[in-house]
């Protein structure tokens, strides 16, 4: 480490760093350690604590629900990689060139949704899909698709899909704004190169700007998986996991047992299944991506 | 030539427009409702798309008088402003002995801040319920701050360390050859040096707070305290929906983000980028 300043004693030390340390042992080391603790107890939040050993793990191994839940999980992270970072990439990909005139407001514009609230995107667009007074389907009559006009969020089959796109539609910004940063870094004079080599938007884009952006679409990729994995706001609010559990993901299916149904044991189970397996998705895709720089 | 230059021509400006279409797709949604905002539940469904013909804030005033909307926009302000201020003094105080201090257990602590970056949160929400539920601390004006603190802390201290580790000791030497003890060293002269990286870490806590919804829908029960995102779930479920009603109380939710987010966005952007990409 670098040369040390004048120390100050001992006491001072923890005068400054006990308060900000008891709070944090408080509210996130204690409540991760019960967690684990409370995952092999069958509770419902009386005294009555009865343990039961590693038999709601066993249970969450052949829990359908869970893994319909963890399948849903999967399918809304896959679109969100397709959706949020392939668009955002293409994007990123325009702001490089002449041709694309407004590109500080594009770049405002298409972040916006980024800090809004996900309860609030949930809201927006369950009035957008409403049946009666969504737009989403006021607009499909207008121009002559009224046969597309669909109960977005009642249809059982449609429902993770429709629950998707809010999703892909709020963080867009937010993969684009981190892929520009990372254009920015590259020497102008690479593009240009590349231009005078007579490269068309097609080809450069594949062979100048995706090799140099590896690296960063590598950790978009990463992030996007973690977020997904505990995706619950929205789905809370636009369909709470139904109709009957077609959009039920893992977070919800875990507050549903600890807080509907009052199952904390089982309920702290799930969740550290959720950790879980959202370390074993992201290990693995490290591993299918051959390993970012970090 | 003169083909190919007006083939670009209009290349360039089909992309131009599909790009527009894109980013008007953005905003279209929280314009429509802004905008529906403004029009009777009469007006609105009659025509859905259409402007206002007559604005009014009969709803907001609605909002407001039956939905209680002024509370929940009080209580998160209350929750966010006191929780920001905790956080940035925290991570100040955490981040400078980290940047500049060898000590007994750094290694330990240093660990176990940087690993709750990686903790999701929803692991933490039933061992909280019950924690808050043995100490008394449910449903409190002051219950949310706890978890929100303590969930900011991680980043907020990533960033202040690495940014003070950048600064010249000799600032702090000088200071403490002119006789200046370590809290006036702290917050007198590195304090004011930080300001940069302080208003990202108000930006990122600000926002994540204002918007946090899993803790402030489980450990919040009685009206009177919730905050915006657990109010309105709480507004659509109680009332009979009215559309108009509901959107402009969702209006009062986002408009001081979205106010805050035009005024700096640039400032907003690189913090939250700053932020997920943890350097």
């Amino acid at each position: 480490m670098e040369r040390q300043l004048f120390k100050p004693r001992a006491r001072i030390f923890i005068a400054y760093l006990s308060l900000p340390v008891l709070w944090y042992l408080f509210v996130v080391v204690v409540p991760l350690v019960l967690a684990i603790r409370y995952s092999l107890y069958e509770w419902s939040g009386g005294p009555k604590m009865k343990f039961v050993g590693l038999s709601n793990y066993i249970q969450l191994i052949h829990d359908y629900d869970f893994w319909f839940s963890f399948k849903n999980n999967l399918i809304i992270t896959l679109l969100c990689i397709i959706g949020q970072i392939g668009i955002a990439f293409i994007l990123a990909a325009l702001m490089t060139t002449q041709a694309l005139k407004f590109k500080e407001f594009h770049r405002t514009v298409i972040f916006l949704p980024v800090v809004l609230s996900p309860v609030v995107i949930g809201f927006i667009w369950m009035l957008m899909y409403n049946q009666q007074i969504g737009i989403l389907n006021w607009v499909l009559r207008a121009i002559g698709l009224g046969t597309l006009v669909k109960p977005w969020l009642d249809d059982p089959k449609l429902v993770i899909y429709s629950v998707s796109v809010p999703l892909i539609w709020q963080y867009i910004g937010f993969y684009l704004v981190i892929l520009m940063a990372s254009l920015q870094s590259i020497p102008k004079e690479i593009f240009e190169a590349a231009e005078i080599d007579g490269a068309d938007g097609f080809k450069r884009t594949i062979y100048v700007i995706l090799p140099l952006l590896s690296d960063t679409l590598k950790v978009s990729i990463m992030l996007c998986i973690a977020g997904n994995m505990k995706v619950f706001d929205h789905i809370y609010v636009m369909t709470g996991g139904g109709p009957g559990k077609s959009s039920m993901v893992m977070a919800q299916y875990a507050y549903n047992n600890s807080f509907i149904m009052f199952k904390l044991g089982y309920g702290s189970t799930i969740s550290v299944g959720i950790l879980v397996l959202s370390l074993v998705i992201i290990l693995l895709s490290r591993k299918l991506m051959g390993g970012s720089e970090k | 030539m003169n083909i190919k230059k007006i083939a670009f021509k209009i290349g360039a400006l089909i992309l131009n427009i599909l790009v527009m279409i894109l980013s008007l797709s953005a905003i279209f949604p929280i314009v429509w409702l802004i905008y529906s905002s403004l029009k009777t539940e009469r007006e609105f469904a009659l025509s859905i798309a259409s402007l206002p013909a007559h604005p009014t804030f009969e709803n907001y005033v609605n909002a407001i008088k039956t939905a209680k909307m002024h509370i929940y926009f009080f209580n998160s302000l209350f929750t966010t402003v006191i929780s920001v201020i905790l956080i940035v003094i925290f991570s100040f105080i955490v981040g400078y002995f980290f940047a500049r201090y060898q000590f007994k257990g750094r290694t330990l602590l240093y660990t176990m801040f940087l690993a709750g970056m990686l903790i999701p949160i929803h692991a933490l929400l039933v061992p909280l319920f019950v924690q808050f539920k043995v100490f008394g601390l449910l449903d409190r004006r002051i219950t949310l701050i706890f978890p929100y603190v303590g969930l900011g802390l991680p980043m907020a201290i990533f960033l202040m360390e690495n940014f003070i580790r950048d600064i010249p000791h000799e600032i702090e030497e000088a200071a403490y050859i002119d006789g200046a003890t370590l809290t006036q060293t702290l917050f007198r002269i590195i304090l004011p040096i930080c300001k940069p990286i302080i208003s990202t870490v108000v930006i990122l806590s600000a926002l994540s707070t204002w918007n946090e919804f899993s803790f402030a829908l489980v450990l919040i029960k009685s009206d009177a305290l919730k905050t915006l995102p657990v109010g309105l779930t709480n507004f659509s479920s109680q009332y009979t929906v009215k559309y108009t009603q509901l959107m402009a109380a969702i209006t009062i939710a986002i408009l001081p983000v979205i106010i805050t987010y035009l005024a700096f966005n640039k400032k907003v952007i690189q913090g939250l980028v700053a932020g997920a990409v943890k350097g």
